[in-house]
């Protein structure tokens, strides 16, 4: 039976896509419904026999002040870090788009943005060493002020801090100098020929108008930062306990399984709520 | 060659109907003109013809067979796009040879027929330049020999020449028209310039809003339209308005102008046109007889137009346009009372439309 | 031009330069430390290269580096090629249900990793595929596929359909136009999609982190598991290797993707 032209369009479309949406599904969206059919289980099927259903593992989030605590705690930990990159990185990309033009704005750009590509491990590592005590900082110090000083930073908040708004900063910078840079000039030059003065053009034409690309900045390190392990472990030690911790925990220390892909899962549907809510804003960003 | 035909076509995007029941005929070895305001669909029945977009329902036959299960690269088309889509890292004559590389034909062959083409197009020697190095009339004319060089049977031509400055575009026209004539080939030709249609034609179709309103040859559409719309989308055409009768068309202040074919029967609704060209303008009032039109009326403006003068006459309310010759001009004068005559053959009646 | 705007502007430039020292100031810390005699990082700065040479010797290291180039080269000629071929239909075809498939692409970038990873430990434990290289490399390919994806997508934007279409009315079979026309114009974001799996796979530890078996696993992970134990300079000198490694890649891709987009 001959295909007719439009079958065939439909089915070269369907070879040419299917490879990645396979390989997508296979590594993504299955194991995301395994993970929540998993957490309903209570033991891996895979180790025993003896398992059966139970929302055991969910009643455990709530049961102990523990893991609604830490969920806070790593929340808290989004939303300052979140906040710091966003004040920091948006001067920054203003900067940028507005004020820097040609082929420097290109290589400054191009600069900023480089580290954030370079493994993440790596650079929270180079923090350890700046921010323990005797190490650069004291010396720096010394150097400049006669005061004789001991600043240890390490195994602190403000260390994971510090550590996660230099990771994610380039991030907010990037979709910030994307959407201030999609903003057209003739359109502040027609402000500024009626008058306005420029707080006025930033509040009411430049500020609206880079919300999108503010707005998508801010959501992609708040989610990824509300499960972050490895920061918080090197740069936090004994204070470095968070959600993400206690997570990574279930699958590497403690092999509760079950109860690690529950409290996966609370952390999947707290990101996804916080996802829709800022989406009607995302849909105009790049 | 091959005769083209679409019968009962249409088409739908979404909600809209972009085809409504279109049928058409493409004679073989003819270039046809498709024409139409933008939105009409002449563009889309072009891409359904060629078999980039299909037909909700209907079919499209290719040499009196239908292609539906025919894909785009094996219709033995030719096409010639709007931007003429000329391959960019490729050389003028790779671009040309591309068709007949696909079709695996001998190199030397291959050789041949491209320097053949490239001459027809009067680009011979430009083979080795690449689409960039090119003026906007060169790139045509390779986007033209590319098309037909794998000597397709149908030519299909999107609005070629409207990226054209008018004098480029106006040698072109003839250029188009002698290759036509020299291969045969049939061809299909959209275009919204209607004189660019008349001129180029052998047959004309019409679009508006999907449906095909009117087809014919370039001078039966003009001395002949249908309704209102092809009479005024063709050339300039005055419209007069009055009570249709058996004998003509009667006027508010009783003057007669009768029918062009002799007495029609009563109760139609019709309209009666003239073109300004078939109207003969007098300061004094001429003669009358049975198969005359004549009408007064006062001369609103009289405007030089290089070959000829634009007369705007006030009859009864309307405004009439009339043209005159450059040296006439000197007679008129704004407000005079001049006369309108021209014989009752060269008036055309219209369906209401 | 007028000495109220000069001051704004000037501030603004060293506003950007005072970012920039703040970014790269601990990399280069860490760069100076790998060269530095002292294994506690202590002052005055001495220059040696031996932790270099112990790094070069010490073999858990350098295999695991080695691992993770040749996981990284996999990786992106399997997400390179599949994710051309998916960028080419959704530029080509319109077809029902394109929206969700566009949506689909967002979750590896947008999910925390953290609760990737896990998944993926999970599911493939389940269904047998356990741990190891084969594991690493199935989610290595799915988190850059969708960069690969938007990078080269972005690329077909300014490729003229007509083009495709001209070529088609010639004759071309899909495949012809697919070889003679199409890649030759998108070869640079295909490139430059190329560049940024490689990267996105070697730099990649979370996801690794999960899914390597404990004798055979990536180099990010080796370093972390170090560190925890406890900080030996030739940490330093590996990891200076890298960054400078990742940032050349990158430096490469911008050659033919521009970031701040196309203006």
């Amino acid at each position: 039976m001959a295909l007719t032209a439009r079958q065939t369009n439909a089915l070269r479309a369907g070879v040419l896509l299917s490879p990645a949406y396979l390989w997508l599904t296979v590594a993504v969206f299955l194991p995301l419904s395994a993970m929540l059919f998993f957490s309903f289980l209570s033991a891996a099927p895979f180790t025993t026999d003896d398992w059966h259903f139970t929302t055991s593992n969910y009643t455990a989030f709530f049961s102990r002040s523990l893991y609604p605590d830490l969920l806070g705690r790593s929340l808290l930990l989004s939303a300052v870090v979140t906040l710091c990159c966003v004040i920091i990185g948006y001067p920054c990309a203003y900067v940028l788009a507005k004020q820097i033009k040609g082929r420097s704005r290109e290589a400054l750009f191009l600069l900023i943005i480089l580290p954030f590509w370079s493994n993440s491990l790596v650079r929270i590592f180079s923090w350890a060493i700046v921010l323990r005590g005797n190490g650069i900082i004291d010396h720096t110090i010394e150097a400049i002020l006669p005061v004789d000083v001991s600043i240890n930073l390490m195994f602190s908040f403000p260390a994971i801090v510090i550590g996660l708004v230099h990771s994610y900063l380039p991030y907010v910078i990037l979709t910030c100098y994307l959407a201030l840079q999609a903003i057209d000039d003739t359109l502040i030059d027609a402000a500024r020929s009626l008058g306005a003065p420029f707080h006025t053009i930033f509040v009411r034409l430049i500020l609206p108008l880079s919300l999108p690309g503010l707005a998508a900045g801010a959501v992609l390190i708040f989610v990824p930062v509300a499960g972050s392990f490895m920061e918080p472990r090197i740069l936090g030690g004994r204070m470095g306990t968070f959600y993400g911790t206690v997570i990574e925990d279930q699958f590497v220390a403690v092999f509760n399984w079950p109860l690690g892909a529950a409290l996966s899962f609370i952390l999947l549907a707290v990101v996804l709520v916080i996802l829709g809510a800022a989406s009607p804003v995302l849909r105009h960003a790049r | 060659m091959a005769e083209v035909e679409v019968r009962n076509v249409t088409l739908r995007f979404g909600a809209l109907k972009a085809l409504d029941d279109v049928s058409l005929v493409f004679p073989d070895g003819q270039f046809f003109g498709l024409l139409g305001p933008s939105g009409s669909g002449k563009t889309t029945l072009l891409r359904a013809i060629a078999g980039f977009i299909f037909p909700d329902s209907g079919s499209v036959l290719i040499g009196g067979a239908p292609v539906e299960h025919v894909p785009v690269e094996k219709r033995e088309i030719g096409m010639m796009f709007q931007s003429y889509a000329l391959f960019p890292n490729m050389s003028v004559a790779d671009n040309i040879a591309f068709g007949l590389t696909v079709r695996r034909v001998a190199g030397a062959e291959i050789r041949r027929r491209v320097g053949e083409v490239l001459d027809l197009v009067q680009l011979g020697g430009l083979g080795d330049r690449r689409p960039h190095q090119l003026s906007g009339g060169q790139r045509q004319r390779v986007a033209l020999a590319r098309a037909i060089v794998t000597r397709p049977r149908v030519l299909l031509l999107d609005e070629p020449l409207s990226a054209l400055d008018k004098a480029l575009r106006v040698d072109m026209q003839v250029e188009l028209k002698r290759i036509q004539r020299e291969i045969g080939i049939t061809t299909l030709f959209v275009t919204h310039d209607q004189e660019e249609a008349l001129t180029l034609s052998d047959r004309i179709g019409i679009l508006r809003d999907g449906r095909l309103v009117q087809e014919g040859t370039p001078r039966d559409m003009y001395h002949h339209p249908g309704d209102r719309f092809t009479a005024s989308f063709l050339g300039e055409t005055n419209f007069i308005e009055g009570r249709a009768e058996t004998d003509g068309l009667h006027l508010a202040d009783g003057t007669l102008l009768p029918w062009p074919d002799g007495k029609r029967p009563a109760g139609e609704t019709l309209t009666l046109a003239v073109r300004p060209e078939a109207i003969v303008l007098s300061s004094a009032e001429p003669d009358r007889s049975d198969d005359r039109a004549v009408l007064s009326g006062t001369l609103q403006q009289a405007v030089f137009s290089g070959a000829t003068a634009i007369c705007r006459v006030d009859v009864m309310g309307a405004t009439l346009k009339v043209l005159v010759k450059n040296h006439e001009l000197a007679d008129l004068a704004a407000g005079q009372t001049v006369w309108l005559s021209w014989p009752a053959a060269r008036s055309m009646v219209l369906r209401e439309a | 031009m007028s000495p109220r705007r000069t001051w704004p502007i000037a501030a603004g430039r060293v506003y950007v330069g005072v970012i920039l020292f703040f970014l790269y100031a601990p990399i280069m810390v860490m760069a100076l430390m790998s060269f530095n005699a002292s294994e506690f990082y202590a002052f005055p700065l001495h220059f040696t290269l031996d932790w270099y040479r112990k790094l070069a010797g010490n073999a858990p290291i350098i295999s695991s580096a080695w691992r993770s180039v040749w996981i990284a080269i996999v990786t992106t000629a399997i997400a390179t090629t599949l994710g051309t071929a998916a960028s080419l239909a959704l530029f080509r075809y319109d077809f029902p249900g394109k929206r969700v498939l566009q949506v689909m692409l967002f979750p590896p970038i947008a999910i925390p990793w953290l609760i990737i990873g896990t998944a993926m430990l999970i599911f493939f434990f389940w269904v047998g595929i356990g741990r190891g290289t084969p594991a690493v490399i199935l989610g290595h390919v799915a988190l850059a596929l969708p960069y690969v994806i938007v990078v080269v997508s972005a690329r077909l934007q300014t490729f003229d359909i007509q083009l495709e279409e001209a070529a088609r009315s010639l004759g071309a079979s899909s495949w012809q136009v697919t070889r003679a026309v199409t890649l030759p114009w998108i070869a640079s974001g295909v490139v430059a999609g190329a560049l940024f799996a490689f990267a996105v796979s070697f730099d990649q530890f979370v996801v690794s982190y999960f899914l390597a078996q404990p004798g055979d696993a990536t180099l990010p992970v080796v370093i972390y598991t170090a560190i925890r134990k406890g900080f030996t300079p030739e940490i330093n000198a590996i990891s200076t290797i890298i960054i400078v490694i990742s940032m050349a890649v990158m430096l490469a891709a911008s050659r033919h993707f521009k970031f701040g987009g196309e203006r």
